[in-house]
């Protein structure tokens, strides 16, 4: 039970990502999954449109942590293991982790107007934490003896689904869509700003340990409670299920719009997840631990000894560690917003084969600083099922992103693999970072 | 360039061939599945006892466990004395003078003497009596009804002298009932009491009481007689006063000590509300070492070695009060000074006494129905002094708790720092054994000889300790030691302490001074 929380967290600090971003999808405006990105864009002279799975991750780690530097294979165990990861680690470090499954979708074309419906379901995830963390996991206290320790994690975890409905029209060489999005929580973590502070002192005198909190944290379907009964401190968490919908809700909206310049030239813009706030309300919680806690052991009065039966008994004192972090559970509603996000892109057919294509991808997340990022891209479509194509990106982790796309489209089938960065995409586990796109659809 | 048909298909299937791989590998939940750490060496620290310890309570806790008369004196400047004492001998004048035992005096003549029952030696001049009756057993020899009156011309209430009016009535025997005597005052001035009788026949004739014409046919019984106060003379007697032994337990210890107290000293106090002079004869004084040998109190604080003559309440002012006489015995008229550095374990006295030895014929003396003689001996020890590897041991149980059961498995080595905060002027070496439930020795804290593990506070020029030492010791335990440690039920503490500077000069210990004593301890895990 310890152990539980930890592989999603390090799950979460394996995978890298860095916003949302989904630029080479933007560039794909006849892929069914790109409507995703901008509610204005429809295949095609396509009529029907029954989109399948499809997947998209962006996640990113400070620093240069991979997958591999923290999990290794054992037989059929995976072991954990932080000796390199810990070389790699800044400071202070932030993992960044977007998630869409998209489990079903439809379009229908209806003349001059195109109307979609779907459902996904998001995940979206950042994670500060100190290097100090693991460092005191792995190597213990006695290292850091006489030394303040840092070990609060700042997280903002939250997955939902997504239920959504659109509607899009041509004004002649305009198209401009809508989507309303119904937002069903199902769990989140969300940790409070203004109370991020646990430390751990080792004392060097005899090693009396020194803790100070002022640590709070929003929770609704992860953490149910702590049961501090037995020795040591467990966390007891809440089964996710994976109801479709639930008393968290909220609502978002996507809007875009695409104008065909010329027959050549095309014009895209799109503002998706505006306005999304999810409320919290089922199993939300609100958990808060502030004091100084002082272990020093077990204290005996000296008189005691002398005339107590001669007696040195260390039962029962042990236990005291348990009410060390003495987290007060308080029923609490709270929200979470959704990040807004924004693409602005052109599109240039150079020839029937080739087309250029660059964006502009903006994201602000709730109570952080907004990340961009420019791209340009070139398309090759050599016969009509195949596509494949090239990116460069430049954001704000790095000016070196090479994206890839390879689109089929089979009779009335499409799948599609798109990334943003072509050389982690396929070395999850070996890469910093990590951007991909896939997905299925039956197009008629 | 066309691609061919069959890349067509290879590529219909690569595609999400790749995207299934590169999903599976990101998502596998089964990664996750028993996630362990690998192995890999960590070290932990974390604090297990704290004790904080003054002189006051580790003295207290020392005589608690010992000995019920022992006593430890916080002095007004903080220096403490402990008091040995031993039981208080209580002699209460009516065990040693025993007076009036009771029995039956024949009257042989109308006027008869009969002596006051008394101790040799001792004159009543005056009887104050509280208790017990008389009786009056007439056998009547002749034909006529005897009536008349005995007398007692000494023994008087409230100015009226005693007199019983009887009738015998003709041959038979007359016997009174019992008279109550309390309140009566005998006088004497040579323990001679006169009885007195008249008896007389119905025609007036006086008679004496024969039997035969030869024995006396009246006699005067005494039953129970007790008295209140007593005043005479008391001549020369001797008797046993106490024997007793005080233990000296600060010196229960196998392990030698060079120790040296300042100015230990005996204080014999002598509480005596006996109203007559009273010499007390030491017939023995000697402390005892553990290992049997006797060791003699030799002093000046006697006369002639041995004698000592109490204070007494003297006649007629003082009756009632009690006297004392305190004889002290310390290093300037004895040589208990060396007696201590020797380390005695018992102290054992014995007294006698002797009244009136100087027989002064003139002294008027008293005592009363609780007139007592107390004797009690304390020994008095400054702690101020100085020792050398002094021993100390102690057995305590132990129970590790949730230690005793931690899987060692993965643990290479422990390291336990001690830590002493100490501010007394004592230093200390330890070594604690480690025993069994079965009290079989299984280990010790240190390899051979006993560590040093506390070093004394400093001292000011009255050996005062100034401040507080800190000493910091490691103790570094193998992960097998360290099993058999954690499983034992009992230590064995044996402890050596040395005063400041190396035992070379006298310090105080003061109540206030104390001594804090914690240990950590760090784990490290094998990788």
């Amino acid at each position: 039970m310890k152990y539980r929380i930890l592989p999603a967290i390090l799950m979460v600090t394996a995978l890298k990502l860095e916003a949302q971003q989904e630029m080479m999808l933007n560039s794909l405006p006849d892929l069914w999954h790109s409507t995703t990105v901008n509610p204005a864009y429809f295949p095609k002279d396509k009529h029907f449109v029954i989109g399948l799975p499809g997947y998209s991750l962006d996640a990113a780690h400070t620093g240069s942590l991979t997958y591999n530097d923290i999990f290794i294979k054992d037989g059929d165990r995976t072991l954990l293991n932080f000796s390199k990861a810990i070389g790699a680690l800044d400071p202070q470090n932030e993992v960044f982790f977007e998630q869409r499954i998209e489990t079903v979708s439809l379009g229908l074309a209806l003349g001059k107007w195109r109307l979609q419906a779907g459902h996904a379901n998001r995940f979206s995830g950042v994670l500060n934490y100190p290097k100090s963390l693991p460092e005191l996991i792995w190597n213990g206290n006695a290292p850091y003896i006489g030394q303040v320790v840092d070990v609060a994690l700042q997280a903002k975890l939250f997955n939902w689904n997504e239920w959504s409905a659109g509607l899009s029209r041509e004004f002649g060489r305009l198209t401009i869509g809508a989507r309303l999005k119904y937002l069903s929580g199902t769990s989140a973590l969300k940790t409070d700003d203004d109370h991020h502070l646990a430390t751990i002192y080792t004392n060097p005198d005899i090693y009396q340990l020194e803790m100070e909190t002022d640590y709070g944290f929003h929770s609704s379907a992860i953490v149910s409670a702590f049961d501090t009964s037995g020795l040591g401190f467990d966390l007891q968490l809440a089964k996710v299920k994976g109801k479709p919908f639930s008393s968290n809700s909220g609502i978002a909206f996507d809007l875009g719009l695409q104008l065909r310049v010329t027959d050549k030239l095309s014009l895209s813009a799109s503002l998706l997840d505006w306005g999304g706030t999810i409320k919290w309300k089922e199993n939300a919680n609100y958990f808060r631990s502030q004091g100084k806690y002082n272990y020093e052991g077990v204290s005996f009065p000296g008189g005691d000894i002398l005339n107590s039966g001669d007696s040195l008994d260390f039962e029962s004192k042990l236990d005291t560690l348990n009410d060390i972090f003495n987290f007060k559970k308080t029923p609490e509603e709270f929200s979470t917003r959704l990040p807004e996000r924004a693409y602005l892109s052109g599109s240039f057919a150079l020839t029937e084969k080739w087309t250029l294509s660059v964006g502009y991808f903006y994201m602000k997340k709730a109570d952080r600083q907004a990340t961009s990022a420019v791209s340009a891209s070139v398309r090759w479509q050599p016969v009509r099922w195949l596509s494949l194509g090239g990116m460069y990106s430049l954001n704000e982790r790095s000016a070196a992103n090479l994206g890839f796309h390879l689109a089929l489209k089979p009779g009335p089938v499409q799948v599609y693999f798109a990334s943003d960065n072509l050389l982690n995409a396929f070395s999850i586990k070996s890469s910093p970072a990590v951007n991909l796109r896939a997905g299925v659809a039956v197009l008629l | 360039m066309p691609i061919p048909m069959r890349h067509h298909r290879f590529l219909r299937l690569l595609v999400p061939a790749l995207i299934v791989c590169s999903l599976y590998a990101a998502c596998k939940k089964s990664d996750f599945e028993n996630l362990e750490f690998a192995d890999h060496a960590a070290e932990f620290a974390f604090p297990l006892f704290t004790t904080t310890l003054t002189l006051e309570d580790l003295l207290a806790g020392v005589l608690n466990d010992s000995l019920s008369n022992d006593t430890l004196l916080i002095n007004d400047d903080g220096t403490m004395t402990l008091f040995y004492t031993g039981d208080v001998a209580q002699k209460p004048a009516t065990d040693i003078f025993k007076f009036f035992q009771g029995g039956a005096f024949p009257l042989s003549d109308t006027v008869s003497m009969s002596p006051i029952q008394a101790p040799d030696g001792v004159i009543i001049y005056k009887a104050v009596l509280k208790g017990g009756n008389i009786a009056v057993s007439i056998f009547n020899t002749f034909n006529d009804t005897i009536t008349g009156v005995l007398h007692i011309p000494q023994m008087a209430k409230d100015g009226v002298p005693f007199a019983f009016p009887f009738v015998a009535l003709p041959n038979e025997n007359f016997v009174s009932p019992a008279i109550p005597v309390d309140g009566y005052i005998l006088t004497s001035t040579d323990n001679i009491l006169q009885f007195r009788y008249e008896a007389y026949k119905p025609s007036g004739e006086r008679v004496k009481f024969l039997i035969g014409g030869f024995f006396p046919g009246i006699y005067v019984g005494f039953n129970q007689l007790e008295f209140s106060y007593l005043e005479g003379y008391w001549g020369y007697s001797y008797y046993p006063l106490t024997r007793d032994t005080i233990d000296i337990d600060i010196n229960q210890t196998n392990l030698d000590g060079n120790v040296k107290i300042k100015n230990p000293r005996i204080i014999m106090r002598i509480s005596n509300s006996w109203g007559f002079p009273t010499r007390g004869v030491i017939k023995y004084l000697s402390f005892i070492r553990q290992n049997g040998e006797e060791l003699k109190l030799e002093t000046t604080a006697f006369v002639n070695d041995s004698i000592v003559d109490f204070n007494y309440p003297t006649f007629p002012n003082e009756i009632g009060q009690t006297k004392y006489t305190d004889v002290y015995l310390d290093e300037t008229n004895s040589n208990i000074a060396e007696i201590f550095n020797a380390q005695p374990t018992q102290f054992i006295y014995e007294v006698n006494g002797i009244s009136n030895a100087l027989l002064d014929p003139t002294i008027i003396g008293f005592m009363t129905d609780s007139s007592i003689i107390k004797l009690s001996m304390r020994v008095e020890l400054d702690l101020e002094g100085s020792a050398q590897n002094f021993g100390a041991e102690q057995t305590l149980d132990l129970n590790f708790g949730d230690y005793s059961s931690i899987d060692s498995f993965d643990i290479e080595n422990v390291e336990f720092k001690l830590v002493t905060e100490n501010g007394t002027p004592i230093s200390t070496s330890l070594q604690i054994f480690f025993e069994d439930e079965a009290g079989n020795t299984i280990d010790s804290l240190f390899a051979g000889a006993p560590r040093f593990i506390m070093q004394s506070a400093p001292v000011n020029a009255e050996g005062v300790a100034t401040g507080s030492t800190r000493t910091e010791t490691l103790i570094p335990m193998s992960v097998e030691q360290f099993d058999r440690v954690r499983l034992a039920k009992r230590a064995v503490l044996q402890t050596a302490f040395t005063t400041a500077d190396g035992g070379s000069i006298p310090v105080k210990l003061l109540a206030t001074n104390q001594v804090t004593v914690k240990m950590g301890l760090k784990v490290k895990t094998r990788s």
